[in-house]
């Protein structure tokens, strides 16, 4: 019996790198390698910040040598955390048009398709960060008139400092975790978004995040605060040249949703294969706000990022839907956490992965329902489909209950793609290659159709049109 | 030889871990197995498999002791001939399909220096249950017990492990599964509320065998039961059915662990429980591995919980590894909630008092479970001690 691989010669293709050139590397050549107080204090230098965030980077790195690695997920031995470059600049100044841009940063965005999306105006906002630091940015003026703020988190300490401080660490401690430790510690870039009450961001906000050094370490902080009655969209994206040593991405996510706003954040992760994607992403949500995650994991070697939603008013709502494709030497460990505190809180996970050529995806989540959250309600729904026999699938989802008047219910599928689908589809006409493909699709779709039309074009162009490139 | 001491070697030394030193077990089979009591130190509850336990009420528990005098009395006598000569550690079968994978397992089984040895002879068909009972002698006594069932080929059998009275009791107990044998195996807890018990049932499937495992967890203090299940050859079958009342004060704790580890066998997995009163706490931990090598099996595990009253909490863990993608099926599912009121409002509304109506909806919530269970005498002692606890409740 031939395998599906075997047949589908193009399903190889599907986790292979379109974004893997790198550009010349005069920025980072120069950068340290290596974590001491020294390099933190050398960053805080740099960036000429208030006394408070150098002592808390000073703190947080004390914090993430005392704390421990995990001992549950993915194998991170070969993180070396000397090794690591953890600040590189690589431009004097931030531009203000996308023409200021020196040249191989606007080739490798070009490459990336922003200056399109730019250009078509389908964004309200953008950013790019390059190595450390954001180097484009761009806001829409009547969204700034509506007092809007959308700058890099740099920017965003410097010109907003008493908001800015009301928040930073409020929603992920210096000493949350190991990563959350580091990235305190040695953060640069990233995006500060703050929309002021009952303004409504109609077309998203997005943000761009690419690691052109080896062995360099990308640390954004994002912070998004949703004033009550609120309403904003945000997206990244994040690439990665292919260098034969790893990479690390360490970013920290905080969103503060307040009564009644709500957030979405659209993640499509596409980091080559030899950065290790350690994430803390997480969300309070005041009452009747929602906060809906979407996070798609296509590339990195090893990525652990489980975005939390932390429901703390009443019908609060949160959601996650989660996309993950593992190939060759991949480990997606990717989930969500949910935590109701406040009562009659919803909150829905949906997670999709796919494994092929070895890959091994986990979904790993927590939902738990604290004393107090009663009349709350959870789901989750975990499907995985396995193309071939040499993959791993795995599903550890963690339930909490400590209130009787709730409903919490967990399913999990594992398939694979079975000889009668197939068939079926074949004695419609259909050829063996496209009947996979579009299997493939159908399965992700549920997840695909609820990413805005760029970005659902840049998935597109990563599973879906791969996989359609495979029946020609 | 004891190991209460805390031991070096078990810290964690922080600067080895800063170096990311530490390699996360990246599968279930990964867990440590072992008859070794050193290899098992004292855990102290942050151990993925000790994490929901009140281990610092269990020190007594997981030391390594010898039984106490008269802690517990053991009568086999319905057995009759078929118990043979006790088994020292290390004799076999002894071992066989039973491999320590817990501190309590490796303490109750280095001090059981004679293990009860069941046989049922090949190809015979034993049509009365065969009874173990255990009688705890007195709270806080220490008893340790190793239970070797070895169902010979195309032999038939029921096993019913009955625990009353109070002890702090290590129970193990292995079934080696001969090639196309039937056996169940039933275990009631049906302790006093100060009775302690943590245990470990290992199971070897064999070719073409049937498996069944019905835990039945009713009282006790802390109890805790891991169900563990590999497969000998190919086209075993295992069931393992559970089903658990906690009432306040109560740690009912059930782990099981399926290792497909062979080609077109299959497994399922239900277990269902309620609870009630403050503090009454379950945890259900179903973990499946399905290796590359078990090609064409199907497994489902299942858990529900039905909170009935505040300040109880129900855990339930479903996991599931899977290395192949050439099975028939699998797939797991949990829930909690507490009983449906509008079923409630249903019969109340067709005249049930709300205490005969709630009796109905939980009698409903077990009814699938006890229906599988398929012994009269157990389904008979799982339904009376339901309506015991309810009318406790309603009091």
């Amino acid at each position: 019996m031939s395998t599906i691989e075997e047949l589908n010669p193009g399903l190889k293709d599907l986790g292979r790198y379109e974004y893997g050139w790198a550009d010349s590397d005069t920025a980072g050549a120069s950068a340290k390698r290596g974590l001491s107080p020294e390099v933190v204090a050398d960053i805080s230098g740099r960036k000429n910040e208030p006394e408070w965030m150098s002592a808390l980077r000073q703190k947080a790195l004390r914090l993430f040598g005392k704390k421990p690695m995990p001992t549950w997920g993915s194998d991170l031995t070969g993180i070396d955390f000397q090794n690591i470059k953890y600040f590189v600049k690589s431009t004097e100044k931030q531009a203000a048009s996308w023409e200021d841009l020196p040249e191989d940063i606007r080739n490798t965005y070009d490459k990336l398709g922003i200056p399109e999306a730019e250009k078509q105006r389908l964004v309200a906002g953008v950013a790019a960060q390059y190595e450390s630091e954001v180097v484009y940015h761009q806001i829409r003026e009547d969204l700034e008139e509506k007092g809007v703020i959308f700058v890099d988190t740099d920017t965003g300490l410097r010109e907003h400092e008493d908001l800015f401080k009301e928040y930073f660490g409020s929603v992920i401690p210096a000493g949350d975790n190991k990563f959350a430790a580091l990235n305190t510690a040695v953060w640069s870039g990233g995006s500060f978004i703050y929309v002021p009450k009952g303004v409504h961001v109609d077309i998203p906000l997005q943000a761009y995040f690419r690691i052109n050094t080896e062995n360099m370490g990308q640390f954004e902080r994002t912070l998004i605060i949703a004033d009550e009655g609120s309403y904003v969209h945000y997206v990244e994206g994040c690439t990665a040249p292919i260098y034969k040593s790893d990479s690390l991405h360490s970013a920290v996510v905080e969103i503060v949703v307040k009564k009644n706003a709500r957030v979405r954040y659209t993640t499509i992760q596409n980091w080559s294969n030899n950065v290790y994607n350690l994430v803390t992403k997480r969300a309070t949500c005041e009452e009747g706000a929602t906060m809906e995650w979407i996070d798609g994991n296509i590339g990195s070697k090893v990525t652990m990022k489980y975005p939390a939603v932390f429901l703390l008013g009443e019908h609060a709502k949160g959601e996650t839907l989660s996309i993950a494709f593992a190939g060759e030497g991949q480990h997606q460990d990717a989930g969500s956490k949910m935590v109701h505190a406040a009562p009659n809180t919803s909150s829905t996970i949906v997670s999709k992965s796919v494994a092929r050529g070895g890959g091994r995806t986990s979904y790993r989540g927590l939902v738990q329902i604290l004393e107090g959250a009663s009349g709350s309600k959870s789901s989750v729904v975990c499907d995985a489909l396995l193309v071939d026999q040499i993959s791993r699938s795995d599903t550890y989802p963690y339930v909490d209950v400590r209130e009787d008047d709730v409903q919490m219910g967990h399913e999990a599928t594992v398939s694979k793609v079975s000889e009668d689908q197939l068939f079926y589809l074949r004695s419609r006409g259909l050829t063996e290659e496209e009947a996979m493909a579009m299997i493939v699709r159908g399965f992700v779709e549920p997840i695909a159709r609820e990413l805005p039309m760029e970005y659902a074009l840049e998935l597109n162009r990563l599973i879906e049109l791969q996989m359609e490139g495979a029946v020609g | 030889m004891s190991l209460l001491t805390p031991d070096a070697k078990t810290h964690t030394d922080p600067g080895a871990a800063a170096s990311g030193a530490v390699i996360p077990d990246q599968s279930r089979a990964e867990r440590t197995t072992s008859h070794e009591v050193a290899d098992f130190p004292v855990p102290s509850g942050r151990e993925e498999e000790w994490r929901f336990t009140p281990v610092d009420r269990l020190s007594a528990l997981l030391s390594d002791e010898p039984t106490d005098d008269h802690a517990a009395t053991f009568d086999v006598s319905s057995l009759g001939s078929l118990v043979g000569e006790p088994l020292a550690p290390g004799q076999a079968p002894r071992g066989t399909a039973f491999t320590p994978a817990d501190r309590a397992a490796v303490v109750g089984s280095a001090n059981t220096p004679e293990a009860l040895h069941v046989q049922i002879p090949v190809e015979q068909e034993i049509a009365d249950p065969l009874r173990i009972d255990v009688h705890g002698n007195g709270a806080g006594r220490r008893s340790n017990a190793h239970h070797v069932i070895e169902a010979g080929r195309h032999s038939k059998a029921l096993v019913i492990l009955d625990h009353t009275g109070s002890a702090d009791h290590v129970g193990n107990l292995e079934a080696i599964v001969g090639e196309g044998a039937h056996l169940t195996v039933v275990s009631l807890q049906r302790w006093d509320d100060d009775a302690n018990h943590l245990g470990q049932h290992d199971a070897l499937v064999g070719r073409d065998a049937t498996y069944r495992h019905i835990v039945v967890t009713l009282g006790g203090g802390i109890v805790r039961v891991n169900t563990n299940v590999r497969y000998d050859g190919p086209g075993g079958d295992a069931t393992l059915l559970g089903v658990y009342f906690a009432d306040a004060g109560q740690h009912l704790e059930h782990r099981s662990f399926v290792d497909h580890n062979a080609p077109t066998c299959t497994s399922l997995v239900t277990y269902k429980g309620a609870l009630q009163g403050e503090t009454a706490h379950t945890v259900w931990v179903g973990d499946v591995l399905i290796r590359a090598e078990a090609e064409g099996i199907e497994t489902y595990e299942l858990n529900r919980n039905l909170v009935l009253t505040d300040g109880a909490r129900a855990d339930s863990v479903p996991n599931l590894e899977i290395e192949t993608g050439e099975i028939a099926g699998a797939g797991h599912a949990s829930s909690t909630g507490r009983f449906d009121d509008e079923q409630l409002f249903y019969l109340m509304a067709r005249g049930i008092p709300e205490i005969e109506a709630r009796r109905l909806v939980v009698r409903g919530f077990f009814a699938d479970v006890v229906g599988k269970i398929g012994v009269p005498e157990v389904v008979e002692t799982v339904m009376q001690a339901i309506e015991v606890e309810l009318a406790q409740a309603g009091e």
